[in-house]
């Protein structure tokens, strides 16, 4: 159960972690015949509680599509997922939506806010969508933790990238989930906006016990996470435990040869 | 270029259909209109013409009397004409015709047809010269004596009799009992255009439908070799003056123009519904291009960047336009032969029988159909296409663009066109015939416009103030779908203002109808002091034998009755600028027993002597005396079908609403008549007398007319109330079809939202909404503005009742009253087209796959 045996780098931990996220021989095909593409090739890993996870890999190594099948956005073509110790394969769409709701965190790359809804009904979305009122106490903390306190009342169209990736990030910590995936986070924001997104992710892993997943081809956003997992054609093909910029662009680098 | 506008018009099929239907729906209609109009129109000319198919020349009196309807009353001419015309050369055979107001009634009591909504129920002698008559025998004998009856075959089919059967004839003599002696086909078919037909023998004709010794007029056969024209002048030249002889070809030509005429107004009244419904789709069709072209706004940006110019950017979406216009209304046109045949089943259930025959498309109606429809579809996309000619190239680099605040010049040309239309609407009300219809229509088109103009502007804070109770209602869902409602004001508020119009015009029928029918209570309350109306359910086209007045008059417990009837008149008045009728001094007169008449009702004398009126003379609505210049002792001249009448002015009344323009007594009633037929008798019952004792009486007195009902006034009230809705839903189908437009229109806006809306939606499923929220958020994004074009509708159907109102108090209109309990219902009822509407887009929505959706550009 808690092993994680088909990575092949060493252990990162000296006790057995305890994993929010497990996948178990996950495959992914896409179309069929001449067409066929197998984005998951037999991937097996889990992502440890209160840790950051960075998922590596070139374009099309498959990182986007573990991330949406395990966050419960796309479905597996066999193999299992899952969440704590939900088995996603076997969800229906509905109870799927309800697990994205309630257990689960998101930011994306871009277009990550309702550009009807002002910044603090953005954070409260989830919970307003489950009908839950949201603890007062703990959404006064992550705004604070992201420093938005001023930009509550504010649509996306008035805020920058960069405030608007921090409302991001406010919505998927408020609603306390046991993971948040991220998808390419800084992808859209310069270095020093980016930089910032970062830090407030790596303090919620650390202040907060939060665990976070992110997908990325940055070396340097790899660098905040506890651990790297590498991706190349569907298959997980390393690992690295408390990686920098530095040897993740090294191992990146081989992926050209 | 040419190839971008096809590319552009084959990539977004979903996208034209749903917009070429609005078009497709408004043309059908008008097609329809059009199809119906020439169908009935081909069906009477060919009817009239084999109507006189065998005749050569009519011989027939020179007066003429225009009725206020446009059917013309001739007077009779004397029978002993025929002498004159066998005696003439050239004439092989000559027949007199007779003929009037004839009800069959069926052996089970039962009336035959509908004379008062429907085709006439028509009498006459049963012509014995072949050649003259166009009745064939198909079973039984002609009339051989006089309780002999011939009846066309449709009669005996509907009430279920046949040969040797008795039948009642109800005309403006006394009920006779006759046999059925045979059955008759007109030509081809069972009845001439479906009215009934009753043909006795000539002497029993003149008997019952014309004084004795007086015929209609003459049918002349010319000897072989004698043409029509020459025997018309051999007749000409020895027929004494007062009487003409015309072509049978000419006598067809003006029955076919009669009923062209007639036809017309029909055929306007029909059309004013298609245009209506064409004003909505052209609503629809400017916000479809406006939203398409907004979310095109980089393809079109990008075409200019590489070269494209302006006027290439606007000829491309015109011809976008031409395209779904045209394709539209073909497809419109092709629907019109259905329409026609669901116009007809309409009319019908409002009681406007039409005969059914088979369908006639002309290449005139294929013209207009197709030129107006693709015309208002290219007018409607102009603006749309002159704006997305001004999208700079640089946009191609833009992101999304912000709408623009309404600039202030856009709320000042919209004031100024509601106000344009409040004057045309006003003065249009204070004129009459062809200038008030287009007053009238011009003005509530043009308040519609400038209210469709001003709606950017104001639509944000009204739908945020409707939408109010959303988010408390229902929660996160409530929210979005007020914020999508008021994002895009000017998508919202031209969505609400094409579901304005049907809606304003079905609020505004709605209280002119409860006004009316308020108005006839108010009337009958404060200025009818009778107990009891025998009403005949019919107006010009017949009624009842004085024979029932007569015998009301003596029935116990009767103090006072009289018979109401509605003689033709052409009145040469001092000036003549009277509003006397709608085809000028064509009037009706009211006759009936003045003497019982004042104590029966209050006439509002205000000069003069309005009751017991002598023969040849005459009373005169208060202001129609003053608009003609008539004061107490002037003579007036009034043409009647039994020739002309100097007639009196006795006094003057003010109550025109209930006693009409003119009124005369039964003497000159008498006089001016041929077929005295009464339209309601009035009775006043005796102090000591019971009304339902005297209303069960007279009910056993009016036996023998089945058609005639004795009402006390609460129940007349209610038959009248009956024959306004009858006539009420008629128009709210018509208009039904205009609002089915408009909320084609809101599922295609929200069609297109939901696409534009992809990405958050997509986003939105993400982080958690399920498809039953997210179907939600459309569905009372729908709600909302459904709800906000109700009420824009709604109040400027308040405005146009009120306006109509005003203008109409002294014609009878006295009582503004608003049908609350309708106008609530009307409202619901939005907001369920509401969710209707939102069917297909939310399920769209709902459909969205989310990984595409957030993957989408």
């Amino acid at each position: 159960m808690t092993t994680t045996e088909s990575t092949t780098g060493p252990a990162a931990d000296p006790q057995p972690p305890v994993l929010a996220a497990r996948a178990f021989d996950a495959v992914k095909v896409y179309g069929t015949g001449d067409t066929e593409v197998r984005a998951l090739d037999g991937v097996t890993c889990g992502f440890e509680q209160a840790r950051f996870t960075a998922i590596m890999g070139p374009s099309g190594s498959g990182k986007s599509t573990l991330m949406h099948c395990v966050a419960g956005l796309d479905s597996l073509t066999s193999g299992s997922v899952y969440l704590g110790d939900t088995e996603l394969t076997s969800l229906r769409e509905r109870e799927l939506t309800e697990l994205r709701r309630d257990r689960i965190g998101f930011v994306f790359q871009a277009f990550n806010l309702v550009p009807t809804l002002t910044a603090a009904e953005n954070i409260s979305l989830p919970m307003d969508l489950a009908g839950r009122k949201p603890d007062k106490g703990w959404m006064d903390e992550v705004v604070q933790t992201v420093g938005l306190a001023d930009r509550l009342g504010h649509r996306p169209s008035e805020l920058s990238g960069g405030q608007q990736q921090r409302v991001a990030v406010a919505r998927a910590l408020a609603s306390q989930p046991e993971i948040i995936f991220a998808d390419e986070p800084t992808g859209n924001l310069d270095s020093r906006a980016g930089a910032e997104i970062l830090g407030f992710m790596r303090r919620a892993v650390d202040e907060l016990g939060q665990t976070i997943v992110m997908v990325t081809h940055d070396p340097i956003a790899a660098g905040y996470a506890n651990r790297a997992l590498f991706l190349a054609d569907g298959k997980i093909v390393d690992e690295m435990a408390a990686p920098n910029a530095e040897r993740v662009l090294d191992r990146m680098k081989r992926f050209g040869d | 270029m040419l190839t971008a506008t096809l590319r552009s018009l084959v990539a977004h099929k979903a996208r034209l259909a749903m917009t070429g239907l609005a078009v497709v729906l408004g043309v059908a209609l008008m097609s329809g209109t059009l199809v119906l109009t020439d169908t009935v129109g081909r069906t009477f000319d060919s009817l009239f013409a084999s109507a006189y198919a065998g005749t050569d020349a009519v011989v027939r009196s020179t007066d003429v009397v225009k009725s206020p309807f446009g059917q013309d009353q001739r007077a009779p001419i004397p029978a002993d004409t025929l002498a004159t015309i066998t005696a003439t050369p050239g004439v092989a055979e000559a027949e007199p015709t007779v003929t009037g107001f004839a009800q069959i009634v069926a052996p089970d009591g039962e009336p035959v047809g509908n004379p008062a909504g429907g085709a006439p129920s028509i009498g006459g002698n049963w012509g014995l010269v072949a050649g003259l008559n166009p009745f064939t025998i198909t079973d039984g004998a002609p009339p051989a004596n006089a309780e002999d009856v011939v009846v066309d075959r449709a009669s005996a089919t509907t009430g279920g009799f046949g040969v040797g059967d008795t039948v009642t004839l109800l005309t403006a003599r006394a009920p006779r009992t006759f046999t059925v002696s045979g059955l008759a086909a007109f030509g081809e078919v069972d009845s001439p255009g479906g009215a009934s037909v009753a043909l006795v023998t000539l002497d029993v004709a003149e008997d019952l439908f014309t004084t004795p010794g007086t015929v209609n007029e003459i049918g002349v056969v010319a000897t072989s070799g004698t043409s029509e024209e020459q025997v018309v002048e051999a007749l000409s030249a020895q027929l004494p003056d007062g009487i003409e002889a015309v072509t049978a070809a000419q006598r067809t030509a003006e029955d076919q123009s009669a009923l062209g005429q007639a036809l017309g107004f029909f055929n306007t009244f029909l059309l004013v519904f298609a245009v209506i419904a064409l004003v909505v789709g052209a609503f629809i069709i400017y916000n479809t291009f406006s939203i398409v072209l907004a979310q095109r706004m980089r393809e079109l940006a990008l075409l200019r960047a590489v070269g494209a110019s302006r006027r290439q950017v606007t000829l491309s979406v015109l011809g976008e336009a031409l395209a779904v216009g045209l394709l539209a209304s073909v497809i419109g046109l092709g629907l019109g032969a259905l329409t026609a045949i669901g116009l007809r089943g309409l009319l019908g259930a409002a009681g406007i029988d039409i005969p059914s025959t088979s369908i006639v498309v002309s290449p005139t109606t294929a013209a207009i159909a197709i030129g107006v429809g693709t015309l208002i579809t290219l007018a409607a996309a102009v603006f749309p296409a002159l704006r997305a000619s001004r999208v700079p190239p640089i946009a191609a680099l833009r992101t999304v663009a912000v709408e623009p605040k309404p600039p202030v010049i856009r709320i000042v040309i919209g004031i100024g066109v509601v106000a344009l239309g409040v004057v045309n609407l006003v003065g249009g009300l204070t004129q009459g015939g062809d200038a008030a219809l287009a007053g009238v229509g011009g003005g509530a088109l043009f308040i519609f416009i400038g209210v469709a103009i001003l709606g950017p502007a104001f639509a944000r804070p009204v739908v945020r103030l409707l939408a109010w109770p959303l988010p408390r209602l229902r929660g996160i869902t409530g929210t979005l779908a007020r914020e999508n409602a008021s994002r895009n004001p000017r998508r919202t508020s031209t969505t609400a203002a094409a579901l304005m119009i049907g809606v304003a015009l079905v609020g505004f029928i709605a209280i002119f109808a409860a006004s009316a029918k308020a108005s006839i209570d108010q009337i009958i309350d404060e200025s009818f002091s009778g107990d009891l109306i025998i009403d005949s359910g019919q107006f010009v086209n017949g009624g009842i034998s004085t024979d029932l007045a007569d015998a009301v008059r003596v029935t116990p417990g009767v103090a006072a009755s009289t018979g109401v009837r509605f003689l033709t008149a052409n009145l040469d008045l001092p000036e003549t600028s009277t509003p006397a009728g709608p085809t000028g001094d064509a009037a009706f007169v009211l006759g009936a027993d003045t003497t019982a008449l004042s104590e029966i009702t209050d006439p509002q004398l205000t000069s003069g002597r309005v009751s017991g009126l002598e023969l040849d003379e005459v009373a005169v609505a208060t202001t129609i005396a003053e608009s003609a210049g008539l004061a107490v002792g002037d003579a007036v001249t009034a043409r009647f079908p039994t020739g002309e009448r100097t007639l009196t002015v006795t006094g003057t009344f003010d109550n025109r609403a209930l006693l009409g323009d003119w009124m005369v007594d039964l003497a000159t009633a008498d006089a001016a008549t041929v077929d005295r037929l009464d339209v309601q008798v009035w009775v006043k019952v005796t102090d000591d007398a019971s009304v339902i004792t005297v209303q069960d009486e007279l009910k056993v007195v009016a036996e023998p007319w089945p058609t005639a009902q004795v009402l006390d006034l609460t129940e007349f009230k209610a038959s009248q109330a009956e024959q306004f809705d009858q006539l009420l839903n008629l128009v709210y189908a018509l208009l039904g079809l205009a609002v089915v437009i408009a909320l084609v229109g809101i599922a295609n806006t929200l069609a297109l939202s939901v696409y534009e809306r992809t990405r958050e939606m997509g986003l939105m499923r993400a982080v958690g909404m399920d498809r039953r929220q997210l179907r939600a958020v459309v569905r009372w994004e729908s709600v909302v503005i459904a709800v906000f074009g109700t009420l824009l509708g709604l109040l400027i159907g308040l405005f146009f009742g009120w306006v109509m109102v005003l203008a109409l108090s002294e014609q009878g209109l006295g009582v503004l009253s608003i049908p609350v309990g309708t106008l609530a219902v009307v409202m619901v009822l939005s907001g369920l087209a509401g969710v209707v509407a939102a069917l297909l887009p939310a399920r769209r929505a709902g459909r969205l796959n989310v990984l595409t959706a957030i993957g989408s550009e």
